[in-house]
């Protein structure tokens, strides 16, 4: 049971493990373009279909973490060295290790290891040396991002849903279980940001069920009951009365259209009688918007059977009436076209951003004005062991670590000279 | 006129002859055999092939095959870096493989008998078995010739096995440009525009960002760039020519000999230039491999062909909204040509063909895509062509959605003609193709 754990720990905090699964993933992805030009979509349902390749795609937030931890105790390990504490010395916890004879004064180092600007430490027969601020925090901030990039993908591959809905004004919330607040107003305005051009609000009505009064914005969306609210598209509900002299007990009703922008026509099919309208909107001719400023004139055709009976325009608000026909559009509602999402993977992917945003800003600060060098000599049996590291700046420090081996090994070669002359001498 | 349309795909196959011949040069005499006889062998099966499965089925199997030939490339290429920077795989039963005499032969079989494939590929089913002899005549010919000049090529002159692969791969790509639906960089340039295309749609999806009726236009156009034609190209030329690099750097990054051991200065030296020397010889062939993927993307981007591509004819709506187009009269829907349709009203535009597909069916497809610019499609050799991106789509797929295939309108067939509504005309244009030419004439 060990020797498996002990390599399931080996296989999650390997670096090899993420770019082999993103590797596979690939491969899966080029298997499935040979097959359709819809590949991503494909490989996203593909995935969220496959238990196992959710479990491999699980291996990525696991190796993240294992990562996260490992090189935080690796972190903490250097630290510990080079302060001085007494502690085993991992392989490869160094980028190099020499091993050196005793002898060397610690002291003396330590005078020129100061003067060339590092920070010291020295604790009985062990120093530790460095300068600079250490990368490894953005390290560590850069995989806890990546923990929530693949944690979030896995959970919104495995658990969205999402059900498209229409919001209309006076009318309650479509949720699932009904009750939902009324909807008092949907406004679009003008944008005040650098990103978006219009901002669009859905007020909702406190409802009889319990659920607070909320507004819903653009960008973050807002929660509903569990749910993202994501208006994907706008649309009018005109209330439309309409009569005709075959027809005089006439029709009244909020129709709902999918005519914005303009260019888009919609069909109205009056049930019981041979009467049809096609409907579309009117390009303003001064360039605002019908939704934001509420002018919207209506270009109709009425057409009965194959035979067209009238063709025309009307603004909402008013009324239209030849020849025993009668089109009124006394008032209309604003709708969108809203996705409600359950998805809590995208809580993930945004608290990972910022976690990216972080490391980067840390990052690079410290790797362009502050790198981190690392140095240590520690006492080991009969003799010494130095170790250095550098995360920036490598040359000057690498210097600075070769002379400081050469200092100490000139003085334990001194030592050595000097005590078998006194040694000669005594015997003399 | 056939001969000279199979000049391109000879002379790849001579070029992979006479690359091969130099690979296993202690084996000449079985590596020409296997080369002639893996060529007749892929012409007998392309022949076979498309008497089974005639039109894409046939071309498209053949297509792949060149293409996971380029995927095993990438793997041999990745291979090859990873072990050149001092990284060990297990891969001595590979090595041992390799070393066998039979691996000459089993390379020159394999890799002739694409080559015939994909040559036979250029031959109608109306050519004449005498056509078919000649070309077999003509690939014996050159393998005499390619083992002529081999023998004539400096000792010095070597080649790396992932080189050859590197060459062998291109000849064969370069080879497949030169029929418009074996071609496999404009397909590559879709997939990687449909992927930039999803990739930025999935991501607005999922993290649940407004549409682009919500965002502001300038910024809308940067992310626009994303969608155009530009990205394709520049990402299908990434994928086609990377994997040569990384079989330039495996050969630059080969250490040199141990030779601290030698005592003589000189020695050292001059085993150190030989070393130098041979590394820098065996870039050739991989360097000769970039000019022949450039060679096969240029024939790839202007192929020589021309497209039928005629001048949309205006047609206008009955007042109840319906556009009829006749079967027969001025222009026969029936006859396998694609015709071209305008319909305007009311200031609103839409371009619309109508084809009949080899399956015999009618299809009724918008003149463009849903991704890219509308700039229409032409038509040759049983595909159409998108002009925007230059990806042809097979005759079969038209009037099925997805990819660059131009969108399908829902149409009906009776007796007398094509019955279409121009509301649904005007809408699918509307939403699908405009909204599209807006993105991409912003991220210009």
């Amino acid at each position: 049971m060990t020797r498996l754990l002990r390599s399931a720990w080996a296989l999650l905090s390997s670096r090899v493990t993420s770019p082999a699964v993103l590797g596979i993933f690939l491969l899966v992805y080029i298997v499935i373009a040979f097959g359709t030009d819809e590949t991503l979509i494909t490989l996203m349902a593909v995935t969220s279909a496959s238990t196992a390749l959710l479990m491999l795609l699980a291996l990525l937030p696991l190796s993240s973490a294992a990562r996260c931890y490992r090189e935080t105790a690796r972190y903490l390990a250097r630290r510990r060295v080079l302060r001085g504490e007494p502690t085993q010395v991992p392989e490869g916890l160094f980028e190099e290790t020499v091993r050196l004879p005793a002898g060397g004064s610690l002291d003396e180092v330590k005078g020129r290891l100061e003067a060339e600007g590092y920070t010291t430490s020295l604790a009985g027969e062990s120093l530790g040396a460095w300068r600079g601020a250490s990368g490894s925090w953005s390290r560590i901030v850069f995989l806890a991002g990546t923990f929530c990039l693949f944690a979030g993908i896995l959970i919104s591959l495995s658990t969205r849903t999402s059900h498209r809905q229409s919001v209309l004004e006076g009318e309650p919330m479509p949720t699932a279980a009904g009750g939902g607040g009324v909807v008092e107003k949907i406004s679009l305005v003008p944008g005040t940001g650098r990103i978006l051009s219009r901002d669009l609000t859905l007020q909702v009505a406190r409802s009889e069920a319990g659920d607070p009064a909320k507004t819903c914005g653009l960008y973050p969306p807002a929660l509903y009951r569990g749910n993202f609210v994501y208006p994907r598209y706008l649309g009018i509900a005109p209330q439309l009365k309409f009569s005709a002299p075959d027809f005089a007990a006439g029709k009244e009703a909020y129709y709902v259209l999918n005519i914005y922008p303009a260019g888009k026509d919609d069909k109205v099919e009056f049930a019981g009688s041979p009467y049809r309208l096609d409907v579309g909107m009117a390009e303003p001719g001064d360039g605002s918007d019908p939704f934001v400023s509420g002018k919207i004139t209506l270009l109709f055709k009425l057409v009965k059977g194959k035979d067209l009976v009238l063709n025309g325009s009307v603004p909402l608000g008013g009324t239209f009436e030849r020849d025993g026909y009668r089109l009124s559009f006394p008032s209309y509602r604003r709708h969108v076209i809203t996705d409600f999402v359950q998805d809590y993977g995208v809580l993930f992917i945004w608290t990972s951003m910022a976690l990216f945003a972080a490391a980067f800003l840390i990052w690079l600060p410290v790797r362009l004005c502050f790198p981190r060098g690392e140095l240590a000599i520690v006492r080991d049996g009969d003799g010494m062991r130095a170790y250095a590291r550098a995360e920036g700046g490598r040359t000057r420090h690498n210097g600075v670590f070769h002379e400081m081996l050469d200092l100490l090994e000139s003085r334990a070669h001194d030592r050595s000279q000097g005590g078998a002359g006194q040694s000669e001498m005594a015997g003399n | 006129m056939p001969t000279l349309k199979l000049i391109p795909h000879l002379l790849s196959y001579a070029g992979i002859v006479l690359v091969l011949l130099r690979a296993f040069a202690g084996r000449r005499l079985l590596v020409a055999v296997a080369s002639l006889i893996g060529f007749v062998a892929g012409i007998a099966a392309a022949v076979l092939l498309f008497r089974f499965c005639p039109g894409e089925p046939g071309f498209g199997l053949v297509r792949d095959v060149v293409g996971g030939g380029f995927l095993l490339f990438w793997g041999v290429a990745v291979t090859a870096v990873y072990r050149s920077t001092g990284h060990d795989l297990p891969m001595t039963w590979w090595d041992d493989l390799l070393a066998r005499p039979a691996a000459g032969a089993a390379a020159a079989l394999a890799a002739s008998l694409v080559a015939g494939a994909v040559c036979a590929c250029r031959l109608s089913s109306g050519d004449s078995l005498i056509t078919y002899l000649l070309l077999i005549l003509a690939a014996a010919l050159l393998v005499l010739g390619a083992h002529a000049l081999e023998r004539q090529l400096p000792a010095a002159f070597a080649v790396a096995p992932a080189g050859l692969m590197a060459v062998v791969v291109a000849l064969l790509v370069f080879s497949s440009a030169s029929i418009i639906r074996l071609d496999l960089f404009s397909p590559l340039t879709m997939k990687v525009m449909k992927f930039a295309h999803d990739f930025v749609h999935q991501f607005f999806e999922s993290m649940l960002i407004p549409d682009h009726l919500f965002i502001r236009t300038n910024l809308w156009g940067y992310i626009g760039l994303l969608f155009g034609k530009e990205i394709g190209f520049w990402g299908a030329l990434v994928i086609l020519l990377v994997p040569v690099f990384l079989v330039l750097l495996s050969i630059n990054f080969e250490p040199l000999p141990q030779v601290a051991h030698i005592r003589q200065g000189a020695q050292r030296r001059r085993l150190l230039a030989e070393a130098i020397g041979s590394r820098r010889r065996r870039l050739v062939i991989p360097g000769l491999s970039l000019v022949i993927l450039a060679a096969a993307v240029y024939r790839s981007l202007y192929p020589s062909v021309e497209y039928w591509d005629p001048k949309p004819v205006a047609v206008t709506a009955t007042p109840a909204g319906e556009i009829f187009i006749p079967k027969k009269g001025e222009i026969d829907l029936e006859d396998g040509k694609l015709h071209k349709y305008l319909y305007k009203a009311g200031g609103k535009e839409a371009r619309f063909f109508i084809v009949m597909t080899p399956a015999g069916k009618l299809s009724v497809d918008l003149d463009a895509c849903a991704i890219c610019k509308p700039d229409g499609y032409g038509q040759a050799e049983g595909t159409v062509i998108c002009y925007y991106c230059k990806t042809l789509i097979p005759m079969e797929t038209v009037g099925k959605p997805g990819g660059c295939n131009p969108v399908p309108v829902p149409f009906t067939v009776r007796n007398d003609g094509v019955h279409l509504d121009a509301m649904t005309i005007i809408n699918t244009w509307g939403s699908t193709v405009q909204a599209t030419a807006r993105v991409k004439e912003a991220g210009k």
